[in-house]
C-alpha cells in the first residue's frame, strides 16, 4: 500500500519503484499534488476541462479540450470526476516538477517522454510521481496533442463556469494564457482511494496513421451552393494542414472548392464546420473560433472524429469523406473503455 | 433554421430559449437564422420538433433593456468617418446626428465575445467593410460593417470602417451579465455632454 507517503527528491527512484510495486490492481490513498511547477513550458501548454457551452449567444464558444473524451478518461485514471481541469499539450510539451508528487495520467497523442526518477512513461494508464519527480515531455512522436490529468484537478478559478483557457480574448485557464517556465499551477487535494486503471479509446477513433487522415463529413447548410467541380475537388483532392492553424481553425491547402454564392448573412457555427472562404481553400473551424461565420459552409466533421481533429498538425495530409447522419450518430456515442490494470 | 426578419429571428431563440429542454446545449442566433445546438448523443425530441414546426410571433422584448453608450465620435478613434460622410453627402455632424438619432437592436453577438451586431443603421449610412483588414482595431471602436454597426469589447484585428469610440466595457467575464449587450437589448448613442 502507498499511504500518502512523501519521498525527498533524492529518493525520486525509489519511490516510484516502490510505488510500482504493489501496482497489480491495488487500490492506495493519495493525497495528490499540491501544485504543479513548470520548469520548462512546451509550445503551448492549456489548461482545458470540458469547456463552457450555453454561451455562444454572447459570442464566446464552448472551448475546452480539443478531445474532451480524451482528457475525461485521463482524469478517470486518476480518480477525478470526467470535468476536472487538466493539461493540453500540443506538438512540444513541457517540464514539470511535482514537489509533492502526484498521480498523473496521459492520453492522447504519445510524446517522447521521460522521468526524473528514470521510471517509464506509460501512456493511457494511472502512473504515481515521487515527490520532487520531474515529468518531461519533448516533440509528439504520433500525432498533434495529449491531455494531462492530475489527481485533484488544476485548482484554477472558473471562469464563466469553466476552468478552459480562452486564448483568443485572454481569460479562463491559468491567467488566460499557456504556462511559462516558472508558474506554480496550485491542484486540487483529494483523500482517497486510487485505481490503477488503463483506458482504450472507442474503435471508432482507430486510425490509419500511414496515408492521409481521413475525416468523415455530413453536408453543410450550404452544400448545394457548391458546383460539381467544387464538389469533386472537396470529396478526391487531399488538402494539406497550413502553418496557420490553431485552436481557433485547421486551415487546408489544396484544390479550391468553387461556388456559385459568395454572401451569406452570417450564421451560426461550431466546431468541425467546414466553411469555404472565396479563395475555395477549405477551413475547419476549431474549438475556440468564432461562433457565427459569412462563409458558406460546405460541410461538417462529424463529432466522432472531432478527436482526430485535434491530432493535426501542420504539414499533415487529409482527405473527406461522406457518411450517414445516422450511422455518424452512433458512432458519437462510442466511448473510452476504463478497466483495472492487471 | 433561417427566419425572414430580425424579429422573427430574436423571437425564435427567446422562445426556444424558454423551454430550457435538456437536450439543447445552446441556441445561437445569427442574421436571419438560428441554431440550436444538440448535447453529444441526443437527439430532435418531439417537444423541440414541435417548437420548431410553430410560428412564434415576433413579441415584444418584454425582458430588452435600452443602454445609452457614451461615443466620442470621428478624430483619432474614427478615421474613417470623414471618408463616409463625403460618401453619403453629408457634413460631420450631419453624418454623426444621422447615426445617434436611431435607435438599435442588438440582433446577435459574434466574431468576438460580447461584440454586438446592430440592426437599425439608416440605409445611407450604410458602409462597405474594409478591402483589407486593419491589423489592430483599438477596444471600444464603434463602427460599421454593411447594413450593422457594431462596437468592438477587445483590441485586435478587423474589417469595419470605424467611426467613434466608447469607454464602456463591452464584455468581462468576470462579470456576473460578462456581454453588456444581450441579444433583443436596444442601444441608443449619445454624444458626451
Amino acid at each position: 500500500m502507498f499511504h500518502g507517503r512523501r519521498a525527498s527528491g533524492k529518493n525520486d527512484r525509489k519511490a516510484a519503484a516502490s510505488a510500482r510495486v504493489g501496482s497489480k490492481s491495488r487500490l492506495m490513498d493519495y493525497p495528490g499534488s499540491s501544485m504543479i511547477e513548470v520548469v520548462r513550458a512546451g509550445l503551448c501548454d492549456l489548461v482545458m476541462d470540458q469547456g463552457r457551452p450555453g454561451h455562444a449567444a454572447l459570442g464566446v464558444p464552448a472551448g475546452g479540450a480539443a478531445d474532451p473524451a480524451a482528457l475525461a478518461a485521463a482524469n478517470r485514471l486518476v480518480g477525478n470526476p470526467a470535468t476536472a481541469a487538466g493539461i493540453e499539450i500540443a506538438f512540444a510539451g513541457p517540464a514539470l516538477r511535482f514537489p509533492t508528487g502526484g498521480v498523473v495520467a496521459l492520453t492522447g497523442a504519445r510524446f517522447a517522454a521521460r522521468r526524473s526518477s528514470g521510471a517509464a512513461v506509460a501512456w493511457k494508464q494511472t502512473l504515481v510521481l515521487a515527490a520532487g519527480e520531474t515529468l518531461t515531455l519533448e516533440l509528439a512522436e504520433d500525432g498533434g496533442r495529449c491531455w494531462l490529468a492530475v489527481r485533484g484537478g488544476l485548482a484554477v478559478p472558473p471562469v464563466m463556469g469553466s476552468r478552459s483557457t480562452f486564448l483568443p480574448a485572454g481569460f479562463g485557464g491559468f491567467q488566460g494564457r499557456a504556462l511559462q517556465n516558472g508558474d506554480s499551477v496550485p491542484c486540487g487535494l483529494v483523500q482517497g482511494e486510487v485505481k490503477w486503471l488503463r483506458a482504450e479509446p472507442p474503435a471508432s477513433l482507430a486510425t490509419d496513421t500511414a496515408g492521409p487522415h481521413c475525416l468523415r463529413v455530413v453536408a453543410g447548410p450550404q452544400a448545394s451552393w457548391f458546383d460539381d467541380i467544387g464538389l469533386a475537388a472537396f470529396f478526391t483532392a487531399t488538402y494539406r494542414v497550413a502553418a496557420a492553424s490553431d485552436r481557433r481553425g485547421v486551415r487546408l491547402r489544396g484544390a479550391p472548392v468553387s461556388h456559385s454564392q459568395w454572401v451569406l448573412p452570417s450564421q451560426g457555427v461550431l466546431p468541425g464546420a467546414v466553411q469555404v472562404p472565396p479563395d475555395g481553400q477549405p477551413i475547419i473551424l476549431g474549438w475556440d473560433g468564432p461562433v457565427t461565420g459569412g462563409y458558406p459552409v460546405v460541410a461538417a466533421v462529424i463529432a466522432a472524429d472531432w478527436p482526430q481533429l485535434a491530432q493535426l498538425k501542420p504539414g499533415d495530409v487529409v482527405r473527406f469523406e461522406t457518411i450517414a447522419g445516422d450511422a455518424a450518430q452512433i458512432l458519437a456515442r462510442q466511448a473510452w473503455n476504463i478497466e483495472e490494470l492487471g | 433554421m433561417r427566419l425572414a426578419t430580425g424579429e422573427a429571428t430574436l423571437a425564435r431563440y427567446a422562445a426556444l430559449r424558454a423551454l430550457t429542454l435538456p437536450e439543447i446545449e445552446d441556441i445561437i442566433p445569427a442574421d436571419g437564422c438560428v441554431l440550436v445546438v444538440l448535447r453529444r448523443g441526443e437527439t430532435v425530441s418531439p417537444r423541440l420538433r414541435q417548437a420548431l414546426a410553430v410560428d412564434s410571433a415576433p413579441a415584444p422584448q418584454a425582458g430588452s433593456r435600452l443602454h445609452e453608450i457614451v461615443v466620442e465620435y470621428g478624430g483619432a478613434a474614427g478615421p474613417d468617418l470623414p471618408a463616409l460622410a463625403q460618401r453619403a453627402g453629408m457634413d460631420l455632424t450631419t453624418y454623426i446626428e444621422a447615426h445617434a438619432a436611431v435607435e438599435y437592436t442588438v440582433a446577435f453577438l459574434g466574431f468576438q465575445p460580447g461584440f454586438p451586431y446592430l440592426r437599425g443603421l439608416p440605409s445611407r449610412l450604410h458602409a462597405p467593410r474594409l478591402a483589407s483588414p486593419r491589423v489592430r482595431v483599438p477596444a471600444g471602436s464603434v463602427a460599421l460593417g454593411g447594413g450593422y454597426c457594431g462596437i468592438y469589447p477587445a483590441s485586435g484585428p478587423g474589417g469595419w470602417q470605424l467611426i467613434g469610440h466608447t469607454e464602456a466595457v463591452l464584455f468581462d467575464p468576470q462579470r456576473d451579465a460578462p456581454a453588456l449587450l444581450q441579444p433583443g437589448d436596444r442601444v441608443r448613442f449619445v454624444q458626451p455632454g
